[in-house]
């Protein structure tokens, strides 16, 4: 990731965004009526493109970067520009999941590399039956940033959230009712939220009568599964007045991994050493500090991982995220929305690129139904079981 | 009769050690002989330190039981029988060691149960080996803090 440094704040905005049929696609795979073809990820991806261009309201000829970060295999940047009608003079193979190559992309854009580059981000992991623990499949390692303990029957990401759950119960009291007001909240979002997969009002007996994954984690704990895409288009923040839609400036970014006792790191400690380090970078760039933060979009792969990060960056004390979230502190209106299209349980697995297309809209001002009012300043957080990467996002002058 | 489990081999690599010490029933995880640091899963240098002067060494076998989950969705379809309890051991020494109960299930744990080492033998594709578990340790129960300090003495 590009360093940490404060002449890059602010120097490139997000001024397109495009996003896929994420609810009508899921229903479509879900029904697989006849002449149902799984989607691959060169039509996503195209499908987002053609979408975050007209949003922009700029010309195609205006592109002239391209990053292409398909997590599970897709094509090459060059085939991707050829494929969009795009002649890019940088293009870049750049990583998958959401944090990493907003960066490296801002980066480019602040050295002159390029001046508008279009991220492009697509998946099918539902159509590629993908696998989420045990024995890997074939040709697949498993991802690095997990342990398997496989001869014990250790394996999978539900497992890391289960252990990280129960320590917790243990350490703070917490109940398995408590932990579904998460899920109760996303799914209010999510109801606000079109795109959004899970349009079903959720009350808590739906949640404790919903199966257990790995106890104590059940299935309404861990995130969706499904097949999308996203783009991004992003600008030097010196030509994004005038244009369409208000500018959405990238301000600050932070990394920071485990480098040891990693078991204990995750379960005991939430990430939360990381957290406060990659922090303090993001707000260091971006000159803010985390009062500042009006709305946050949290990596949220399960509930409990989403409470470990909202802890971490001081948003409540260890321990009673849980309480701020049954009191409604979540919610859109309260002391500080959380994943207000419905995150990835009950919006759409989009490996973080929803999240900050969510950012985008609310900081346009323009997230129908769910704006939160007057929102200036947006947080995302992507921790994985082994780093965090925090992104902080300020509206521009329109 | 042997247990099937998943195969060995994907854990880590470089493991290959850690099975042979298990297989004379000792459980023996990396140590670092520069700052002292013991190192799980298998490691090819210290994560602490950066140096690879890396020892075996020898754990009590004694712990608590500090987190644990059990398993009903059947990620290895059929191999091991859902559902089925896996534990996170807080070893004696200090690491973190994710292992299965043996004799006692979920139900009945209670955070920092104490439990000791056993061994279960089992068999993957590369054959019979030695698996280490837990099992509830209803010895004298002698105080974790106590341990810790008797050995930073020594």
């Amino acid at each position: 990731m590009p360093p940490s440094a404060a002449e890059l704040s602010c120097k490139a905005a997000i001024v397109g965004v495009g996003e896929t049929d994420f609810a009508a696609d899921y229903r479509a795979w879900r029904a697989r009526g006849p002449g149902f073809e799984p989607p691959e990820v060169e039509g996503l991806a195209a499908c987002a493109f053609e979408r975050a261009l007209e949003d922009s309201g700029l010309a195609r000829s205006e592109i002239d970067g391209l990053s292409v970060s398909f997590l599970y295999g897709g094509p090459t940047a060059p085939e991707v520009a050829q494929m969009l009608g795009l002649k890019p003079r940088y293009m870049i193979d750049n990583g998958g999941i959401m944090a990493g190559p907003l960066p490296v992309a801002c980066a480019a854009v602040a050295a002159g590399e390029c001046d508008t580059i279009a991220m492009v981000y697509a998946v099918t992991p539902r159509s590629l039956a993908r696998k989420f623990g045990g024995e890997p499949m074939a040709g697949t390692a498993a991802p690095p940033s997990y342990y398997y303990f496989h001869p014990w029957g250790w394996s999978s990401q539900a497992a890391h959230w289960a252990y990280i759950w129960r320590y917790y119960q243990n350490e703070f009291g917490a109940t398995e009712a408590d932990l579904g007001a998460v899920a109760i909240q996303l799914r209010n979002n999510a109801i606000m939220n079109s795109n959004a997969i899970m349009q079903t009002p959720l009350s808590i007996e739906d949640y404790l009568a919903s199966r257990y994954i790995v106890r104590p984690l059940r299935l309404l704990d861990l995130c969706l599964v499904n097949d999308g895409g996203v783009c991004l288009i992003v600008r030097r923040a010196d030509r994004t007045r005038h244009l369409r839609h208000a500018p959405v400036l990238v301000a600050g970014w932070g990394e920071s991994k485990v480098r040891s006792k990693k078991m204990h790191t995750l379960v005991r400690e939430r990430l939360a050493p990381q957290i406060q380090e990659a922090g303090d970078q993001a707000f260091s760039m971006a000159g803010m500090g985390v009062s500042d933060v009006q709305h946050f979009e949290c990596y949220d792969a399960a509930t409990i991982h989403l409470i470990g990060q909202f802890e971490g960056f001081g948003f409540a004390a260890p321990g009673e995220g849980l309480e701020f979230c049954k009191a409604g502190g979540m919610a859109v209106g309260s002391r500080m929305p959380v994943n207000t299209a419905g995150g990835m349980l009950s919006g759409a697995y989009m490996h973080g690129w929803n999240h900050v297309a969510e950012i985008t809209k609310q900081l346009r001002h323009e997230a129908t139904g769910r704006q939160i009012e007057g929102v200036e300043i947006s947080l995302f957080s992507l921790a994985q079981t082994d780093q965090v990467h925090p992104i902080l996002f300020k509206r521009g002058v329109a | 009769m042997a247990q099937r489990r998943p195969d060995r081999a994907l854990v880590t690599a470089g493991d290959r050690m850690f099975w042979e010490w298990c297989g004379k029933h000792e459980l023996r995880l990396q140590a670092c002989m520069n700052c002292g640091e013991i190192l799980w899963p298998v490691v090819k240098a210290c994560e602490h330190c950066g140096r690879d002067a890396l020892e075996w060494r020898r754990m009590s076998g004694r712990g608590q039981v500090v987190s644990w989950c059990t398993f009903d969705h059947d990620y290895y379809r059929g191999l091991l029988p859902v559902p089925y309890d896996t534990i996170m051991v807080e070893l004696e020494e200090g690491p973190l060691f994710v292992s299965n109960p043996a004799g006692f299930t979920a139900e009945v744990i209670e955070f920092r149960k104490p439990v000791r080492l056993a061994f279960l033998t089992c068999e993957d594709a590369a054959g019979e080996f030695e698996l280490p578990v837990f099992e509830a340790d209803s010895g004298p129960r002698k105080a974790l803090a106590d341990v810790v300090v008797q050995s930073e003495n020594q």
